[in-house]
């Protein structure tokens, strides 16, 4: 089988080789990698340019990481080829595969055949280094032309690997409030995330913080929630937490159920008590 | 300029329960929730740039929801009736409209609700050959060149290309306008194209199950915030999660 790898992160091409230990794996990347037993090295990162080089591969299998321009790449090469797609796998075997559906409320099984292009799901695998050859691979320009690209600066916290993280939904009310849960954060050594809406559309904290199904999947020993509602799109970014703490006013928030912990009340008064406590000790 | 907004119908999931070990689908339909934004951009794109918007949907073709597409303001809607679809199946449905219509502009949103892979809109300009635009947070449009920002994680790009092509858009591009009571009675008069599925999915559906993990689930009042953080505290440190 012809088995051909992308992803802009090299952890995925570790994962992808993972499933496929005693197959021949051929990676496109503008990253390094040790898990490849080619890797072809692309000199810019033209998503359309990307994809087409891909399907020139002509791939019986084409997996791809899930960063949201990995899918972009796989999803146009998958069109290209006319090949079906599973997007989002969370595990592979022979000609089985699981997804999650539904915003993250379901689990799907699906049955495929090859030819395909399949997008994996990030996760803690081993995988043995290969003896990669390498070339470098010059691309021709896409038709739609960067202008300008902006970083948007985070502080570089890294949240998927936090142990402890205090996030914050829109019932904390306002920008200004934001700074309690800083507080909290900083007095437990814990990283600051957000929901959707504070991130994406009130811009209360930078978007690399948002947590959730479009943004980022966390595994921390303790996770507070605090005033966020617990909508399934935000449940599928913290299953994998050990504890969840929420915050809450309303009883009935669907976070209750996806809680081990729940305090039904203000979130700035749990804050400001909170940091006292630990303050103190 | 003739713009198509792609929209899916999808169980409402903020009804769908788990219940036991099934999880119940059998709940009122809608239109996907950021899908909305895609029918919005292209309603306000010919509302500025003349020419017609047209909708199309592919799968479930309830009714009541394609009315509500055509009162916020498409044209007309294209039902392609689906039982079982996957995204090749469905692509190659909607290109083969595509390529009837021949319009300037395809406008997809970042994701569904149902399946919520997010790289349908991707797909579909790999079939069509025609470039790509995704996670479009604003445009502008001059002429046949068409200016975009793109959100993505820890970056936002802006970049050019020529139409025709196609976009995904982000739930923040705009908000969804609601019709009014009027809007909704009128748009029973406007056209709806029903198309029978002749492409059979290559991947199939074996199962769907709910996704749960379990949680403890102990309630703490918060009335009294201090004595609360007390037994947080006492139940944290049981658990060796805080120090
Ligand atoms: C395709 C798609 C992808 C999405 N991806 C994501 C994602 O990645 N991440 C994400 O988070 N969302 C995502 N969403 C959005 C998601 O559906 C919800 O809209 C969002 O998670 C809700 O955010 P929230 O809980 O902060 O706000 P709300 O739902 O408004 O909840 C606010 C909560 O705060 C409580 N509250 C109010 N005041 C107080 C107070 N003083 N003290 C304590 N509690 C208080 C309220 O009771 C309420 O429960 C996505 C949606 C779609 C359609």
């Amino acid at each position: 089988m012809n088995i051909v790898v992308y992803s802009e992160d090299p952890e995925y091409i570790k994962v992808a080789s993972s499933y496929f230990p005693n197959e021949k794996i051929v990676a496109v990347s503008t990253s390094d990698t040790k898990y490849a037993d080619e890797l072809h090295v692309v000199d810019k990162m033209d998503e359309e340019a990307i994809a087409k080089y891909l399907a020139s591969l002509k791939p019986d299998l084409l997996i791809t990481g899930s960063t949201k321009r990995d899918k972009v790449v796989g999803a146009y090469a998958a069109g290209l080829l006319k090949y079906p797609i599973l997007p989002d796998v969370i595990e592979i075997s022979g000609n089985k595969a699981k997804r999650v559906v539904y915003s993250g409320m379901g689990i799907a099984e699906l049955e495929f055949n090859t030819p395909i292009v399949v997008s994996i799901s990030k996760k803690n695998v081993e995988a043995k280094e290969r003896q990669t050859q390498k070339k470098n691979v010059n691309l021709e320009e896409g038709k739609v032309k960067k202008i300008e690209v902006k970083q948007k600066g985070g502080e570089g916290v890294d949240l998927s690997s936090a142990q402890i993280i205090v996030s914050v939904g829109r019932g904390i009310g306002s920008k200004e409030n934001i700074k309690f849960a800083d507080e909290l954060a900083r007095a437990i050594g814990g990283a600051l995330g957000g929901s959707r809406p504070i991130t994406a559309d009130l811009g209360w904290l930078p978007e690399d913080r948002q947590i959730g199904l479009s943004g980022l999947k966390v595994k921390p020993k303790v996770y507070f929630a605090l005033g966020i509602s617990g909508q399934p799109q935000h449940l599928a970014g913290i299953k994998d937490s050990k504890i969840i703490v929420a915050v809450n006013t309303d009883k009935n928030a669907p976070i209750v159920e996806n809680a081990d912990y729940i305090v039904v009340g203000d979130v700035i008064k749990f804050c400001q008590e909170m940091v006292k406590k630990v303050g103190k000790k | 300029m003739n713009v198509v907004a792609l929209f899916k119908i999808v169980p409402d999931d903020t009804l769908i329960k788990i219940t036991g070990s099934t999880l119940d689908l059998n709940v009122p339909a809608k239109i996907s929730t950021y899908d909305k934004s895609a029918i919005e951009e292209a309603i306000r794109i010919k509302e500025k740039h003349g020419g017609k918007a047209i909708g199309i949907t592919a799968g479930n073709t309830d009714r009541k929801a394609i009315r509500e597409a055509l009162a916020m303001g498409l044209d007309e809607v294209i039902a392609i009736d689906m039982k079982e679809q996957d995204i090749y199946s469905t692509a190659n449905m909607i290109a083969d409209q595509l390529k009837q219509l021949n319009p300037d502009l395809v406008i997809g949103s970042e994701a569904t609700t149902d399946s919520s892979g997010g790289i349908f809109p991707a797909y579909l300009a790999g079939l069509l050959g025609l470039p790509l635009i995704s996670y479009v947070k604003s445009i502008t449009i001059e002429g046949k060149k068409i200016r975009a920002e793109r959100n993505l994680i820890s970056s936002t790009e802006i970049v050019e290309a020529e139409l025709p092509l196609v976009i995904s858009v982000v739930g923040e591009i705009n908000t969804p306008r609601i019709p009014t009571v009027k809007q909704i009675l009128e748009s029973s008069k406007k056209p709806v194209k029903s198309v029978n599925a002749n492409v059979k999915p290559l991947v199939k559906l074996a199962s769907v199950s709910p996704y749960v993990i379990q949680r403890k689930k102990i309630i703490i009042d918060g009335s009294k915030m201090e004595e609360a953080v007390d037994k947080l505290l006492s139940y944290l440190r049981q658990e060796g999660v805080i120090s």
